[in-house]
């Protein structure tokens, strides 16, 4: 039987050693503390109290809801969007580079320097988009300051931002897909349509498996753009409370770090099991 | 052993090693405060975190080189930590590695329950009493005995007040004229029916009346009808329906409002959209920030029994050694002192925790304010009250933002208040059994 060098645990040990102390350790830690209560000075066995507590907290359930909200709607709608700007900008466009920078630029921006931005873009009284809104004879809700816009608000947000960096994977995946396959589709007297469906996206599935993948994990960890967005609060009453929001004030602000972690366990569960029903998906997808 | 035993021998060793070395940090905090106070003969350098910004930052700075100066083997390390949610954070993670937590920091006493009880502070009882670093007995600190009394953690003297307020009503007097209120409001019904006058003389281009903080808002409403903050207060009583009806009325027909993803309502209000609120007297700064030249306004006690008295205390922790701490003490009961506190509230336009600083000429004549002239009048009006330290006030206390907002909006927005307020009841109920 073929067995491992020697030689490669040694120099695989310092990662081992990081990984195992910064990443598996805390994830037990969290595991084990989403047993206990008290302060984080004062931690005691509760039993599953903890998680008792949060199946029976209305703002746990307000926070799942709305991250998943937010995962389910941001990231497909989100790619989407990017998979047409990358295909127009790769295909249609002159001047690749510039708009390519263009696009990226929001990436290398901090996101709370953008929320702030969008924070008066989105103000209801003085805000661009309603004065838009209203030119154009349409509606222009309250974005901020009400309740029932909150998650929307997030949503649009959380699209925007997401653009910059899906687009810049995808045109490098678009670069790398062999240009013959079109010259022979143009030789067969494929569309358009034809070539985008049949040549450039099933050449593009591990590539969108991936940004899926990324943004699925990155939309249930949202947390900056909300702060952000409302200058430091969850938005108005809370609406707009995230899983890590939630996870944040209870350890932070409450003081009861079980909660927090019990709150991180469900959390994990929920990527978790989201992640592996992507992967499946997306290997059915590649299948066909 | 082979190399892949030796190697899981070494991980679990060094593992073992930090664990060890994590655990024995939880320890060195149980040192005694009532062991021997020392007098300041070494070179000492305090540790000092605060959330104060601007020109509050400015002062403290100040007022600590000044104390720099008088004491020279004193060394004062202020450290700025954002505002009071990241402050309170940071301490909160701190707690668990008490060498890394400061010799002193600002905080509300409800941040700090768990370290009292934990004895991770410094009961200040024997550094007052103490005629070198203190003041020889609590009364001559002459400290606001209200105000000490509210940096008690269960009974025990932890903290010494530092930067206090309290909730006064704040109005344009032109306006009240131009609309035809002759009577500044000194009850919650005259507040409403001035608010209402307002809106209706300006065309609902005015509000008349708006409530800054809404956690205060709902606990002195029912510290007014005879409850206290606790955990026994049912949110769908009468006196509480009372209370959420009384602003749910205000929002629905437009004469009332509360601040919005701004924060604060000083905004409306310099901008002339908003006639008078309630709010913390430390709201005239940002007032004389925001306001145009020839901007009026006046302070007037809040129009109620009680009003809150609100800001942070200064607490020391048990890890210094006993110079640092005594250090500590003298620079605390230096910011307390008559001149400082006069110093301190000219310039933040909070009030004196001293009463001798609240009584002197120097603080009453002081032109920037509004609030100096009339504090010892509104004093005399309002009681003041502060959030009980028992366990998950301060955690429920930061939720009845989010729960009034809810239902504030949805009155605002014609929808279901009903149920907002079934919701806040349940969020009410959960915050206090955390």
């Amino acid at each position: 039987m073929k067995t491992n060098q020697k030689k490669a645990w040694l120099f695989l040990a310092p990662t081992i050693i990081f990984v195992t102390l910064f990443s598996i350790y805390p994830i037990l830690r969290a595991f084990g503390m989403s047993f206990q209560g008290g302060s984080l000075i004062d931690l005691h066995w509760n039993g599953f109290s903890n998680y008792q507590y949060i199946f029976n907290d209305p703002e746990f359930w307000l926070a799942i809801k709305n991250t998943v909200l937010y995962a389910v709607i941001s990231v497909p709608v989100g790619l989407a969007i990017s998979i047409m700007l990358a295909w127009i900008i790769f295909d249609k466009v002159k001047h690749k580079s510039f708009f390519e920078t263009t696009f990226f630029m929001p990436y290398v921006t901090s996101t709370i320097a953008i929320g702030i931005v969008f924070r008066y873009i989105f103000n209801g009284d003085y805000g661009m988009l309603n004065f838009l809104l209203r030119s154009l004879h349409l509606p222009a809700p309250d974005w901020i300051d009400d309740p029932a816009m909150s998650l929307t608000t997030i949503i649009i947000f959380g699209i925007w931002s997401s653009l910059a960096f899906n687009i810049v994977i995808l045109m490098g995946a678009l670069r790398n897909i062999d240009p013959n396959f079109y010259t022979i589709a143009d030789m067969y007297g494929a569309s358009g349509r034809d070539k985008f469906w049949r040549i450039t996206m099933p050449e593009l599935v591990p590539t969108i498996a991936f940004l899926l993948t990324m943004n699925v994990i990155g939309a249930f960890k949202i947390y900056t753009s909300v702060y952000a967005l409302f200058n430091g609060q969850a938005g108005v009453g809370n609406s707009g409370t995230t899983a890590v929001f939630y996870i944040y004030n209870k350890f932070q602000i409450v003081g009861t770090p079980g909660v927090a972690m019990a709150a991180t366990v469900i959390l994990f569960l929920i990527i978790l099991f989201a992640t592996f029903l992507q992967r499946k998906m997306m290997k059915k997808v590649g299948e066909n | 052993m082979n190399f892949s035993k030796k190697l899981a021998t070494f991980a679990v060793a060094s593992l073992a090693l930090i664990g060890t070395a994590a655990c024995s940090n939880n320890n060195n905090s149980s040192s005694s405060s009532s062991s021997k106070i020392p007098k300041v003969t070494q070179k000492t350098t305090v540790v000092f975190w605060h959330g104060m910004q601007g020109s509050q930052e400015k002062t403290l700075k100040s007022l600590a080189q000044d104390f720099e100066n008088k004491n020279p083997k004193i060394k004062i390390k202020l450290e700025q930590q954002g505002d009071y949610d990241n402050l309170q954070s940071k301490i909160t993670s701190t707690l668990q590695s008490p060498k890394n937590l400061p010799t002193i920091t600002q905080a509300y006493p409800g941040w700090l329950e768990s370290a009292a009880k934990n004895k991770m502070l410094v009961d200040l009882k024997p550094y007052i009493n103490n005629k070198d670093v203190g003041w020889g007995s609590v009364e001559a600190s002459g400290i606001k005995t209200d105000m000490l009394n509210g940096a008690q953690i269960k009974g025990t003297q932890y903290g010494i007040p530092f930067n206090k307020s309290i909730e006064v009503l704040i109005y344009n007097p032109k306006m009240l004229k131009r609309y035809g209120v002759t009577k500044v409001p000194t009850t919650m019904s005259e507040v409403k029916a001035a608010a209402q006058t307002i809106y209706e003389k300006s065309n609902h281009r005015v509000v008349g009346a708006g409530f800054d903080d809404l956690d205060n808002y709902y606990v002195l409403g029912m510290k007014n009808q005879g409850e206290d903050f606790s955990s026994k207060i049912n949110f769908t009583g009468t006196k509480s329906r009372k209370l959420l009806n009384y602003f749910i009325a205000g929002e629905k027909a437009g004469y009332f409002r509360m601040p919005g993803s701004d924060k604060y309502l000083y905004i409306p209000f310099t901008n002339e959209k908003l006639a008078m609120f309630v709010t913390s007297s430390s709201t005239e700064t940002w007032i004389k920030q925001a306001a145009k030249k020839g901007f009026n306004y006046e302070v007037a006690a809040r129009p109620s029994k009680y009003t809150m008295s609100q800001g942070t205390d200064i607490y020391m922790f048990s890890h210094a050694s006993a110079m640092q701490k005594a250090a500590a003490f003298k620079f605390m009961k230096y910011l307390s002192s008559k001149e400082s506190q006069i110093k301190w509230a000219k310039e933040t336009g909070y009030i004196p925790v001293n009463e001798a600083a609240t009584k002197s000429d120097t603080y009453k004549s002081n032109k920037d304010f509004k609030l100096p002239a009339k504090l010892e009048d509104i004093l005399n009006a309002n009681s003041l009250y502060s959030v009980p330290v028992i366990k998950d006030s301060s955690a429920t206390f930061s939720q009845l933002t989010p729960i009034m907002q809810s239902i504030l909006s949805a009155a605002q927005k014609n929808r279901n208040v009903e149920k907002a307020i079934t919701t806040g009841k349940n969020k009410f109920n959960a915050a206090w059994q955390q």
